[in-house]
């Protein structure tokens, strides 16, 4: 039993690490909350006292406190209420403000946390794991957290003080009525918390149904053609009708626990109120004749009216907070759970720098790029998506990759940033292994352009400035570095154009704009910080030929320029690489330039290229008929 | 808002929402509740009932304390006690039943209500118009049917019987008080006034801090999620801490709203403390000296105390629980406008049936279409399919492929020119008859949620394996994968396993006209073989269109018509077009050569 007891608490010791901590961090504001309601609380013993002084002053009987005899007057008794009121006031005011302040607080350090944890993650946690879980955590179970820190705290230490206070005040009035009054009350707190899992079991069930039916809902207006094409719509309704009767069904299974949770409580209180007025009015009777019951007078009776209407909200609260407890454990459990996840690419323990680099100065890689017999697998893959790549790439270099979707360029460009993890000793940059670099400094020098274009929802001018903020620029220079960044790109003609021009918001909330143009916005954020190497993993697949022609021309003089490395899936764009690589099922086919490459006959190259000349014969027939040569 | 500069992108983006959500609403939306309402009148009037019997019973349990006082105590009449006390605990009891009654009564009205309005707003969701799916985007008409209606059925619950049950309570405080004893009531009651102008005050405050930490709160998620959708280029730019401090400033933001509310509670609660402690003394004063003079019972006081301390929460649970009732007229405006728009005919029963000898000759007559304004996707196409031919379409995309199919179905009606299915106006045919009369196997199967079969007879009737309905038979044949649910986006099946059961769900619906829109892209080669030989027998002697983007799947077809920005530029079969060496032929050497 004392084995048992003592393993709960260590679980309890264990299970609430998480709260113990804001506690400690918030202890002045708890502390002072703490002393409010203390007050509040040993104040709320005074009230009925004063009532009971009014009751038997207005019979005319002596006022007796604990064997005291008081003459007081109503004025008096008045001017007291009014003061108690005034103080309690105030601690109430002051327990609201500092404690449950202080679980908003804890609230917002803990989404902090978390978000910085977030932020120091790799690329692969991102990839397995779903945006709305981690959402989710952030609002949802934070705020079960911070409501234990604030109201479950509250209502916990209000109840707990409550009791030792109010009961004293009542035993010295009159012992026996006490014990009376308290006789419905030890069941409540076990009512309750039976009351609180009931309630919590039907009110996740309902949270399920209305999760199928927010998805039966959300799966037909995105289905809603195929529904409308075999003539669904009507079925479907149905079916919808039938779920939303479902989920009115178990709201009223809800509603039946939960409209009579407070009546109960209300019920027991009550029947306190029903054992007083038989109890205690058998003693009021008493106390005219000489019966053999401990008297009271009216006043006592009246006090004791009052003492017991409000005992009932602090029990409730107790099983009440009971229930925050749980839920806000469980949160923190979750909540650890992801702060447990470490990135897969951290810094190394010892870092290294190219000779004569100064960490976080101006300096600019040569760009040397080796792989050394690479092979590399996703993290919890099996399959080998590169084997066996060895290459290298000198600086000023521009080299090409070309294959199929899935023969590896992807996954070998994105090892270049260190995007995900390679083993030790496979890719070198400067002569430095990639994994001995500094994180920052790595990224720093490697322009990494991926196939996904994301913008943020801000205007061009800071999605474009986005790599600047490192260097200390007057606006005027951002501007200006900005501005000659997407006349590389070639984007400045259209963005010119826009309502707003620079500042024109774009991204997810911002103005739609065209794939390319988009694709260009990219590049532009990733050359504006002048990186020495520069990855463009198929980035500009929605920019026309002419355009991206140019653009890459382009690129071979842009300022800090040193290493390209290039994936694409059209010929044009690879053609004018110093070298071009085919990829294919994760190893390399092929090496050399255009013209070599394509006296390989049969071989990838040489078909990709075919493929590509008659695809040019068709663009070239498609102008002709739009022009209405052929029409 | 000179603060959140840089951050405004994720201020604004419910701007609509916020707008409907202000103090006022129209009765454009509470007319219809009250009607809808209304009609459910064993459970409205029932909950009236017994919020007056709760509201009755709730003055009566202090009233009949004062009696017991005045005539069994003070008289010392210990029978009579007893009977109080018997009589106390019914009343008691009825208290107790009725104010269970009333919330679950409630509850059992909003439910109604909310699921009517639930129900029709989702069937007429389904039937308005494509057009309105290619602007509207489905997230928000999702929150119409999820959010909107959740916050109106919490008006019921939470809102309506509290406002309704309190302000009676209220009423009857007041009147008990004037009615017991008009002079001390009346000095006790006063502090009422100054009490409701607080609560009116408080809750306008309330609202406001209420929605600025909503939005607070959007603004935060919004932020979060966009980030966490580009980590990685957060990260390629060394952005990290730039971007935590942007998320710790929303944060603080968010934290300063949330304490916005908390302050006006923790305002709003003392000032009802203050006010609850001036009646009381007041009540001390004029009610003890009036029972000292003998002027008062004692009872009458001791009841007095207990109403006057009664007085307060209901006051504060008005303030509150207001705010619930505004935020549900908003959403029941919200709701209520779109029931309004305009939507498709509703079919006459949920089971379609196709056009009965229906022979599938199709003609379009110089038909014009364009999404939007000038922008034709087709441009005055005529042509003329007859009844039980294999035509192949084919063109680039953008051609109007597409279109061509969603005309067909009546997805969209063309601005000019007119189709004509067996020589008859495709506008003359039912809509839903004419849709079920087609069977479209499209390249991206969406599947929904549920069982393979559901999947394939869309909820239709289930296969008894006698065989009544040889198509859905023979479509259930087909599907012979096994694998358990399915879920939206159908991760558990491969590619292949898709297009079959695309193309057993068209087989199911027993069409007369059979549309294949890029079904076997992604087919091996035996899976295609065997759908072939099935398509073959089902659709035989049924007019088939084929919409391939791959020239391989078409070159077996009575006719392919080559498409491009919306005109018919060449057709003809394959070895006509190949010989024609126009687009045709240039589109099919290019794909040959294809890796």
């Amino acid at each position: 039993m004392l084995k048992k007891i003592r393993a709960r608490l260590n679980g309890i010791l264990e299970e609430s690490a998480v709260l113990r901590h804001y506690f400690w961090k918030y202890r002045r504001w708890v502390g002072v909350g703490f002393a409010a309601l203390l007050m509040v609380d040993a104040l709320e013993v005074v009230p009925p006292l004063l009532m009971m002084a009014a009751v038997d002053l207005a019979l005319g009987k002596p006022v007796v406190i604990s064997h005291t005899h008081w003459s007081p007057s109503f004025s008096g008794l008045a001017w007291t209420y009014i003061g108690v009121s005034f103080l309690q006031a105030i601690g109430r005011y002051g327990w609201r403000m500092y404690l449950i302040r202080a679980g908003v607080l804890a609230g917002r350090d803990m989404r902090g946390g978390f978000a910085r944890h977030l932020f120091g993650l790799g690329a692969s946690f991102f990839d397995r794991t779903p945006i709305g879980a981690l959402m989710s955590l952030s609002t949802n179970d934070v705020e079960a957290v911070r409501n234990m820190i604030g109201a479950g705290f509250l209502t916990m230490a209000d109840s707990l003080i409550y009791f030792m206070t109010v009961p004293v005040a009542m035993w010295m009035l009159s012992p026996k009525l006490t014990l009376i009054a308290f006789i419905p009350l030890p069941f409540l707190p076990w009512i309750i918390r039976r009351n609180e899992r009931e309630i919590h079991q039907r009110f996740e069930k309902v949270q399920e149904c209305f999760g199928d039916l927010s998805a039966m809902t959300q799966e037909s207006l995105n289905g809603v053609r195929v529904l409308k094409a075999f003539s669904k719509e009507e079925v479907q309704s149905r079916r919808f009708k039938a779920l939303g009767e479902r989920y009115v069904r178990l709201n009223l299974k809800l509603a039946v626990v939960q409209s009579a949770f407070g009546p109960t409580l209300d019920f027991a209180m009550s029947l306190g109120m029903v054992f007083l007025l038989i109890v205690g009015g058998r003693m009021v009777i008493s106390q005219h004749g000489s019966g053999g019951t401990e008297a009271i007078t009216l006043g006592v009776f009246v006090a004791f009216q009052r003492y017991i209407q409000k005992m009932v909200w602090p029990m409730a609260a107790f099983g009440v907070s009971l229930g925050i407890y749980e839920r806000a454990v469980s949160s923190s459990e979750r909540i650890k759970k992801i702060e447990n996840e470490r990135t897969d690419v951290p810094e190394a323990a010892q870092t290294e720098l190219p000779r004569g680099a100064l960490p976080g100065g101006p300096w600019k890689a040569e760009g040397r790029i080796e792989f050394r017999n690479l092979s590399f697998r996703f993290p919890r893959s099996e399959r080998e998506v590169l084997r066996g790549i060895s290459l290298s790439i000198e600086p000023g270099e521009r080299v090409a990759f070309v294959g199929t979707i899935g023969s590896g360029k992807s996954a070998l460009l994105s090892l270049l940033p260190r995007l995900y993890l390679v083993s030790d000793g496979m890719l070198w940059i400067d002569g430095v292994d990639v994994n001995r670099w500094p994180l920052k400094e790595l990224r720093r020098q490697v322009g990494y352009v991926g196939q996904e274009v994301f913008l943020f929802s801000e205007s061009v001018m800071e999605n474009i400035a986005y790599g600047l903020q490192e260097r200390s620029l007057v606006p005027a220079q951002r501007e200006c570095a900005v501005q000659r960044a997407s006349e590389l790109v070639h984007v400045h003609g259209e963005v010119s154009g826009f309502v707003s021009a620079y500042a024109t918001r774009v991204g997810e909330r911002g103005v739609s704009v065209s794939g390319g143009q988009k694709q260009r916005l990219t590049v532009a954020r990733a050359i504006v910080q002048e990186p020495p190497i520069l990855v463009l993993d198929d980035a500009l697949s929605a920019v026309d030929v002419q355009t991206e022609a140019r653009l890459l021309e382009g690129l071979r003089s842009r300022p800090g320029r040193n290493t390209e490395l290039i994936a694409a899936h059209r010929i044009s764009t690879v053609r004018d690489a110093d070298r071009i690589v085919v990829l294919d099922h994760g190893q390399i086919v092929q090496t050399g330039a255009h013209q070599k490459l394509i006296s390989e006959k049969d071989g990838i190259y040489w078909r990709f290229c075919q493929q590509q000349r008659f695809e040019e014969e068709l663009v070239e027939y498609e102008r002709g008929l739009g022009e209405g040569v052929l029409v | 808002m000179s603060a959140q500069a840089g951050l405004e992108g994720y201020f604004d983006v419910d701007i609509e929402e916020q707008r409907k959500d202000e103090s006022h609403f129209e009765t454009r939306a509470f007319l219809p509740l009250i009607g809808m309402i209304a009609r459910h009148r064993a459970p409205l009037f029932s909950g009236f009932l017994m919020v007056i019997v709760a509201t009755v019973a709730t003055l009566l349990e202090p009233w009949l304390f004062g009696r017991a006082i005045d005539e069994a105590m003070v008289p010392g009449d210990w029978p009579k006690l007893q009977r109080f006390a018997l009589v106390y605990f019914s009343v008691v009891g009825l208290r107790v039943f009725s104010t269970i009654g009333q919330s679950y009564l409630f509850e059992l009205l909003g439910q109604r209500v909310t699921h009517e309005l639930r129900s029709d707003l989702f069937s007429r969701l389904l039937r308005l118009p494509t057009s309105v799916y290619d602007k509207t985007p489905a997230g928000r008409l999702l929150t119409r049917v999820t959010n909107d209606v959740a916050s109106l059925a919490e008006m019921f619950s939470a809102g309506f019987v509290s406002i309704l049950s309190n302000a009676l309570l209220v009423i009857g405080i007041l009147v008990c008080l004037v009615v017991m004893d008009r002079k001390v009531g009346l000095i006790a009651a006063s502090v009422f006034p100054g009490l409701m102008l607080l609560g009116a005050y408080f809750s306008s405050k309330l609202r406001v801090a209420y929605r600025e930490a909503r939005s607070k709160l959007s603004a935060l998620n919004a932020f979060l999620a966009e980030n966490l959708l580009g980590m990685k280029v957060v990260q390629l730019f060394n952005r990290e801490e730039l971007h935590l401090s942007r998320f710790n400033r929303i944060n603080n933001w968010y934290a300063d709203a949330q304490i916005g509310t908390i302050r006006i509670f923790a305002l709003f609660q003392p000032a009802i403390t203050i006010f609850a402690g001036l009646s009381a003394a007041l009540v001390i004063v004029f009610g003890g000296a009036a029972t000292r003079n003998g002027s008062m019972k004692l009872g009458v006081l001791v009841t007095f105390f207990s109403l006057v301390l009664t007085l307060f929460q209901p006051v504060r649970e008005l303030a509150d629980k207001w705010n619930v009732f505004l935020s549900g007229m908003a959403s029941a405006e919200r709701i209520f406008s779109v029931l309004s728009w305009p939507v498709e005919t509703e079919a006459a029963s949920a089971e379609v049936k196709p056009i009965a000898g229906l022979k599938g000759e199709i003609v379009f007559e110089d038909v014009w279409f364009a999404y939007e304004g000038e922008h034709w996707i087709l441009r005055g196409l005529s042509v003329a399919i007859p009844a039980g031919s294999r035509i192949g379409v084919v063109g680039h995309t953008g051609a109007g492929k597409t279109t061509l199919i969603s005309l067909l179905m009546r997805f969209y009606e063309p601005q000019r020119g007119r189709i004509l299915i067996d020589g008859k106006d495709i506008r003359d045919y039912d809509k839903h008859a004419l849709r079920a009369s087609i069977g479209i196997i499209q390249q991206d199967v969406f599947l929904f949620s549920g069982s393979l079969q559901e999947n394939v007879t869309l909820w239709g009737p289930p296969d008894d394996r006698k065989g009544d309905n040889k198509n859905v038979h023979e479509a259930l044949a087909l599907v012979d994968f096994d694998k358990g649910e399915l879920q939206e986006r159908g991760t558990n099946l491969s590619m292949g396993e898709r297009q079959v059961l695309a193309f057993s769900r068209a087989l199911a619906a027993d069409p007369a006209i059979w549309i294949l829109d890029e079904a076997t892209a992604n087919m091996d080669s035996q899976t295609e073989g065997r759908l072939g030989e099935s398509l073959a027998r089902a659709a035989h002697g049924q007019t088939t269109l084929l919409i391939a983007h791959r020239l391989a799947t078409v070159r077996s077809a009575d006719r392919i018509l080559v498409l491009h920005k919306g005109t018919l530029v060449e057709q003809g079969d394959h070895a006509q077009l190949m010989a024609a060496n126009g687009l045709y032929a240039r589109l099919y050497r290019f794909q040959e050569a294809a890796l």
